[in-house]
């Protein structure tokens, strides 16, 4: 049918038609396709843990000295918890979590979840080599914690006993993010939180009891 | 604190604050939570968090900050220097200071975990990691002390030295006490200071005696 305006026809689009799909520029179709979207933390997460079993394990080819072993696997532990609680966590799955305490002392603990996916958001890999990394090593600290009993070697069970809290810690609270996140799908959008002032994170979270809270409360 | 326990707000001082809740649905892309930010600033931000705790325990006033963000990076490192500056004394001439090492962690760890539960069981309103972090912040003064005596120690350990040593581990064993019974004490009812105050007194006794009775082979 000829358009009822005076204008000549124009060739209408039909689905035979190749309509080009912009997915955005070349690096980010790279970072799309890739298996690992962030290298750097996926490296950052195993490294320090992995380290800290290893130098355990092979202390007494390192060093003789039982301080310099002790100090160094105790950095790499507290190394290895503060990177994989603030970096790894929210880099390669998407979760946070951290302890706040309001202005009346309470003390509350805080579990973030991302909702909404963007481009450098994990792909699976990452989070499997997150997940694993985080069960395996607590496990494998048991074990030391249990033949450093045994075997009588009381002096080290003070830094196993570090390690173990440090990663249990850490596991306890991802999961507690995870199953928190879960829950939380099913629920509306109010549910998602936002830190806008980030030393002071007080604008708006969500605490463990599921009640929502805004804006200081200034009483003094 | 006695003078405080009468202190009231006048009813016609007003007292305003904000609560507001959310309505309706916000688009995500307006949200900038911390799980967005770049690695650099989470480390400068925790670094200047510890930094300013070590301010806030040589010049102790009554804020709450140091409550607030607690963080036990400032006890570790306190801790680890502590104990390393232990070593090499006279207890462990034949093995390599091992045990000795160990044993300051533990005490301070231990000991610290020790008070917390002490003063939550006394029904104090702290948190376990606020106080742990208090606690462990407050042995800053007594790991300058350990600094001075080695210091002192390298001089000559005569009586003189010693009477140094003294002095310098008394007062700074006064600073750490103060310190944290400033940040402590308020969290307690009143007429249970002294049963608060009297675990973190031995505490840093233990310490400042471990440092006091420490000699270099």
């Amino acid at each position: 049918p000829s358009p009822l305006t005076g204008s000549p026809p124009q060739a209408l689009v039909d689905d035979t038609e190749d309509v080009s799909l912009d997915f955005g520029s070349e690096e980010e179709l790279a970072l799309r396709k890739a298996k690992i979207r962030h290298p750097l933390a996926t490296f950052f997460h195993l490294f320090f843990r992995v380290s800290a079993i290893i130098t355990y394990l092979f202390c007494d080819w390192f060093s003789n000295s039982f301080v310099a072993c002790f100090v160094t696997i105790l950095l790499l532990l507290s190394f290895d918890f503060w990177s994989v609680k603030n970096v790894t966590g929210r880099l390669l799955v998407g979760l946070r979590w951290w302890n706040q305490i309001d202005e009346d002392g309470k003390s509350h603990w805080v579990f973030e979840a991302k909702r909404v996916p963007t481009i450098a958001a994990s792909t699976e890999a990452e989070a499997r080599i997150f997940w694993l990394g985080l069960i395996i090593c607590p496990v494998i600290w048991t074990v030391f914690f249990f033949s450093t009993l045994f075997s009588l070697k009381l002096k080290w069970l003070a830094l196993v006993i570090a390690g173990i809290s440090l990663q249990t810690a850490n596991l306890y609270g991802y999961i507690h993010c995870k199953l928190g996140g879960q829950k939380s799908i099913s629920r509306l959008m109010s549910r998602f939180f936002v830190t806008a002032d980030v030393p002071k994170r007080q604008t708006r979270r969500i605490s463990e009891d599921r009640t929502e809270e805004h804006g200081k409360m200034g009483t003094r | 604190f006695a003078d405080l326990a009468d202190v009231s707000i006048a009813e016609d001082i007003p007292v305003e604050g904000e609560i507001t809740v959310p309505v309706g649905s916000r688009s995500p892309d307006d949200d900038y939570s911390t799980l967005d930010e770049p690695v650099r600033d989470t480390i400068m931000r925790d670094l200047k968090a510890v930094g300013k705790k070590f301010v806030h325990v040589m010049y102790p006033k009554k804020s709450s900050a140091l409550l607030r963000d607690w963080d036990l990076w400032g006890p570790l490192v306190l801790c680890v220097s502590l104990a390393l500056m232990l070593q090499g004394g006279s207890a462990d001439s034949k093995d390599d200071g091992g045990p000795q090492f160990a044993e300051v962690f533990v005490i301070i760890w231990f000991g610290a975990v020790v008070i917390t539960l002490n003063s939550k069981l006394l029904g104090g309103t702290i948190s376990f990691f606020q106080s742990l972090c208090v606690l462990g912040y407050c042995v800053l003064p007594l790991t300058v002390a350990m600094l001075v005596c080695r210091l002192v120690l390298l001089a000559g350990s005569g009586t003189v030295s010693f009477i140094i040593r003294l002095i310098v581990v008394v007062a700074m064993f006064g600073w750490s006490t103060l310190a944290s019974t400033a940040f402590l004490a308020d969290s307690q009812p009143p007429n249970r200071k002294a049963l608060v105050v009297y675990p973190i007194f031995l505490f840093y006794f233990v310490i400042s005696w471990m440092i006091l009775t420490f000699t270099p082979q």
